[in-house]
């Protein structure tokens, strides 16, 4: 993870700020230091990209976006288990194996 | 790069002469089936979309369209520099503040190893649970049969009060969700685990799940029999002594005895004895004197 200034984070996101103000307000971007605001990440720039993408791109309105990324986060943690899950079975195989040796 | 590419009209899937809204709304439709984070395990799904991206930028663009038309341009000289998508981040646990455990949250609350390996996941996350929390609690036998409500003082001074399930065994363990230390970010409280000590009851001798309780009986009811009310781990029942009974006869109470792990009660076994009055009672003493089947009756003797 990166920190990045703000017109950076602008620039490689292309947004404008008023609209990540509104993004922040509405906790679809969250910055690193959520109370204060501050620290924009190159995570929160892909992640708004994804968001420009949404709404520009696919024209998903601001309701189809929550949605999305509601049910999204939800597949990243779901795929996030399912490593854990495929990193333990790994590991009781190898057990297994060495077992056997 | 394969024929397909080349063509932007085929990668949008419109004709030649297809109007600006036609090909606005192909690009939609392709970019919400193919954007690389609605696919996030899609490996191909970045080759694919790249595609339609720049197919959709060159014709959405009415002068470049008039050049590639033309024969001036073709598809791949005009490509953005390439953009990070959001699930590389995700997909290394970079964007723990945002992944969410509410699609399989449910599958945590199990005690098996699938569950805590899935809480332990979601530990491991920025938006992590909470700690669990152990406590023992030490109950009577009467509240593990029957159950009930017990205060448990935690260690910062709350209280929090445990509901006891009928019927629970020693070491059992009760879940209270959310008790346990408060999740970081949007991650959920962890569970208090209380393990349950079952207290013995000191009037019963405990063997497994049977209790054993000597009750002392007179003679008469004894030679007799009779209807005598005896200690239960619950309270009282009322229990036949058959006549000519001895001490050491053995009545079943069928589950009355302590829980039996994985369900049911053990039974209560009450074990007679005989007591006779404190005083000498000259009566009885007579009586006695003169009872020759008594004197002719030797218990010792084999067959008796």
């Amino acid at each position: 993870m990166r920190i990045i200034e703000l017109t950076t984070f602008l620039r490689e996101s292309r947004i404008q700020q008023h609209t990540l103000e509104r993004w922040i307000e509405q906790r679809w971007i969250i910055p690193e230091d959520a109370e204060r605001r501050a620290g924009l990440s190159d995570i929160n720039a892909a992640r708004a990209c994804f968001i420009r993408d949404l709404q520009d791109d696919m024209g998903v309105n601001e309701e189809g976006v929550e949605i999305v990324l509601h049910l999204l986060d939800q597949l990243h943690g779901m795929r996030s288990a399912m490593q854990t899950l495929r990193a333990e079975l790994d590991r009781t195989a190898d057990a297994k194996s060495a077992d056997a040796d | 790069m394969d024929a397909e590419v080349s063509n932007p009209y085929q990668t949008l899937g419109v004709s030649a002469t297809a109007s600006a809204d036609e090909i606005k709304t192909a690009y939609r439709r392709l970019a919400r089936k193919l954007h690389p984070d609605l696919n996030p395990g899609d490996k191909a799904a970045e080759e694919r979309f790249k595609n339609v991206a720049n197919a959709y930028r060159l014709l959405s663009d009415p002068e470049q369209r008039r050049r590639f038309d033309a024969g001036e341009i073709d598809e791949s000289g005009n490509e953005r520099p390439q953009q990070r998508y959001y699930r590389e981040y995700s997909d290394h646990g970079e964007a723990g503040r945002y992944g969410n455990d509410a699609g399989y949250a449910d599958f945590m609350d199990g005690d098996d190893p699938f569950a805590e390996l899935l809480r332990r996941s979601a530990r491991a996350r920025g938006n992590r649970a909470g700690q669990d929390l152990h406590y023992r609690l030490v109950i009577t036998l009467a509240e593990a049969i029957a159950g009930g409500s017990k205060r448990l003082t935690l260690p910062d001074g709350s209280v929090i009060d445990v509901s006891i399930p009928a019927r629970v065994v020693d070491g059992q363990v009760i879940r209270l969700k959310g008790k346990g230390l408060p999740g970081a970010g949007e991650g959920a409280a962890g569970n208090a685990l209380i393990e349950l000590e079952v207290a013995p009851d000191a009037r019963f001798r405990h063997e497994g799940d049977n209790l054993i309780v000597d009750v002392p009986v007179s003679l008469t009811e004894a030679v007799l029999g009779a209807r005598i009310r005896v200690p239960t781990a619950t309270g009282e029942a009322m229990v036949t002594v058959p006549a000519a009974a001895s001490s050491g006869t053995t009545l079943r109470l069928k589950g009355q005895g302590a829980p039996r792990q994985g369900g049911g009660r053990g039974d209560q076994l009450v074990k007679l004895k005989i007591v006779l009055p404190r005083e000498p009672d000259p009566e009885l003493h007579d009586f006695v004197a003169q009872w020759q089947a008594g004197k002719d009756f030797n218990p010792r003797q084999e067959g008796a």
